[in-house]
């Protein structure tokens, strides 16, 4: 059965199924999207993915989306190392530190990388072009968050807010990170995939708050997620100086 | 494997916790705890992360061998796996995806919505009367930022008209998914699953608040009595100590915040 991935950037929820795939040694066909270029909401996508949301996946006739879902099915459906532990109570963490990313502490990364980085990528364009770009986005949730990027009008009080979560958040992955070598206990599951795409440019994205002093857990669990070969070769697919950011893992530099 | 739940009125995910153990006839010592009063902040592990910062806000907690657990949708998913029969959920990679995706769902829409409507009727009025003192009390124990702003959003009854707007409509696309999804099945995925348990939990106090979400929605009027009428069910609402636990709400999600 023929596996497809729709992706953008090794980074985020594109990056969680791609990380989970290549870890388990499924042979798939990437299909990248660029998300600055809007390729999410072009028809040819939407045939596929109607909500226009990145990634999607297809197995065979299933097409699956949600990209923390999708890294529960692809652990469970192909064969390969087991990145779900065994034990009821273990799984139950891992899919709590999945949610608690996904939630609470991704939407605040996410907002102050789409106001530093997606929406002045974007911004310079052609008013027109741009606005016809954002009335093709489907899910009306998707389209309030491309324009606050784009016109740059995040409130004061939500970007304090997201600033606030993820000093919080830093706080609580140093602090787990501290008792054990990966989220959950001593092996490396889904809920380090999923925080690895989250975390894997803390030094470079707060310097201040992540770095070898002030979080020495944070980047050993980095620069260890960093040197699994899966990692390696998940991150050489992406084709921008976002992904390369990853480098600043290997050991000696910053 | 000793188990306690901590639970409030069986309505919302307290229900869907009860409900669940009584489906899959696991024993547990249940103890009552009034949600709305801020009691779940006086149990010893309220400033465990994983309590204090679930994404379900005031929500049942059951403690497996020391570990307390919360949001409810992932406990059922644990009770699951723990005692693999009566089966609660589809048994295949793709069908436990679908759980998945439905528990987002559920997580994202339905719940954050049931929610602020739930605590503007019905708890809001009810702190309006209570002294100021006593609310901050509650507050100050609330380890968590975000969830301490909750409850006082609903200590001021500070609910703007765009968010019970924005509630109303996505209680109304989550109905229509379920309608869609039941075309042709008596449950959700046609057998029985812990995804039919939440998704009731959540809904079962709105046709009251949200009446136009469920008008013309046949399938799913038809689907919330069946559900309802279920022994387990029936069993949890059996453990009320108010007159409709429909009408019991404790500070649950917040909408999402970005995109």
């Amino acid at each position: 059965m023929k596996t497809t991935l729709y992706h953008w950037e090794p980074n985020a929820n594109s990056g969680k199924p791609m990380l989970t795939l290549v870890e388990k040694g499924v042979d798939f066909e990437s299909h990248y999207l660029d998300l600055l270029n809007f390729d999410q909401h072009k028809p040819e996508y939407l045939a596929i993915n109607p909500m226009g949301t990145i990634p999607a996946m297809t197995h065979g006739d299933l097409v699956l989306t949600e990209s923390s879902a999708i890294m529960e099915y692809v652990d469970e459906a192909f064969p390969g190392p087991k990145l779900m532990p065994d034990d009821p109570v273990d799984r139950w963490k891992v899919r709590w530190w999945m949610k608690f990313m996904d939630q609470w502490l991704a939407p605040s990364f996410s907002m102050i990388g789409w106001s530093v980085f997606v929406g002045p990528s974007v911004r310079q364009r052609d008013p027109k072009e741009l606005e016809a770009a954002i009335d093709r986005i489907p899910l009306p949730e998707r389209r309030v968050a491309w324009r606050k990027a784009i016109y740059n009008t995040f409130s004061e009080e939500e970007m304090k807010e997201s600033v606030r979560r993820v000093t919080l958040g830093i706080q609580k992955l140093e602090e787990t990170l501290s008792k054990h070598t990966y989220l959950v206990g001593d092996s490396y599951t889904l809920a380090d995939i999923n925080a690895f795409n989250l975390a894997y440019a803390l030094p470079l994205s707060q310097p201040d708050l992540s770095n070898d002093e002030k979080t020495p857990h944070i980047m050993e669990w980095l620069r260890k997620v960093y040197e699994r070969p899966a990692t390696k070769k998940t991150w050489q697919m992406g084709k921008t100086d976002m992904a390369a950011r990853v480098k600043i893992l290997e050991r000696g530099n910053g | 494997m000793a188990l306690t739940l901590y639970h409030g009125e069986p309505n919302g995910p307290s229900l869907t916790a009860l409900t669940v153990l009584f489906e899959k006839g696991v024993d547990a010592d249940l103890r009552r705890i009034d949600l709305a009063a801020g009691e779940r902040h006086d149990l010893p592990f309220a400033r465990d992360m994983e309590v204090a910062m679930s994404i379900e806000g005031e929500g049942p907690v059951l403690v497996a061998d020391g570990t307390p657990m919360t949001d409810a949708s992932y406990i059922a998913i644990f009770l699951d796996e723990l005692k693999p029969e009566p089966k609660l959920r589809p048994d295949s990679a793709i069908g436990h995806w679908e759980v998945l995706r439905w528990a987002r769902a559920i997580a994202e829409v339905l719940a954050p919505a049931a929610s602020t409507l739930g605590l503007r009727a019905y708890l809001a009025p009810k702190l309006s009367g209570r002294p100021q003192s006593e609310i901050d009390a509650i507050i100050a124990k609330v380890d968590s930022v975000d969830l301490a702003d909750r409850w006082r959003a609903v200590a001021r009854n500070d609910y703007p008209e765009a968010m019970v707007a924005d509630s109303h409509r996505k209680l109304a696309l989550f109905v229509e998914r379920i309608e869609k999804a039941l075309d042709g099945k008596d449950y959700l995925f046609g057998d029985f699953s812990t995804t039919d348990i939440e998704a009731y939990s959540w809904l079962a106090g709105m046709p009251l608040l949200s009446p136009a979400a469920f008008g013309d929605r046949p399938r799913t009027n038809a689907w919330m009595e069946r559900v309802k009428a279920r022994p387990s069910v029936q069993k949890a609402l059996a453990l009320a100590t108010v007159d409709d636990p429909a009408q019991s709400w404790a500070p649950g999600p917040e909408h999402s915040r970005w995109g």
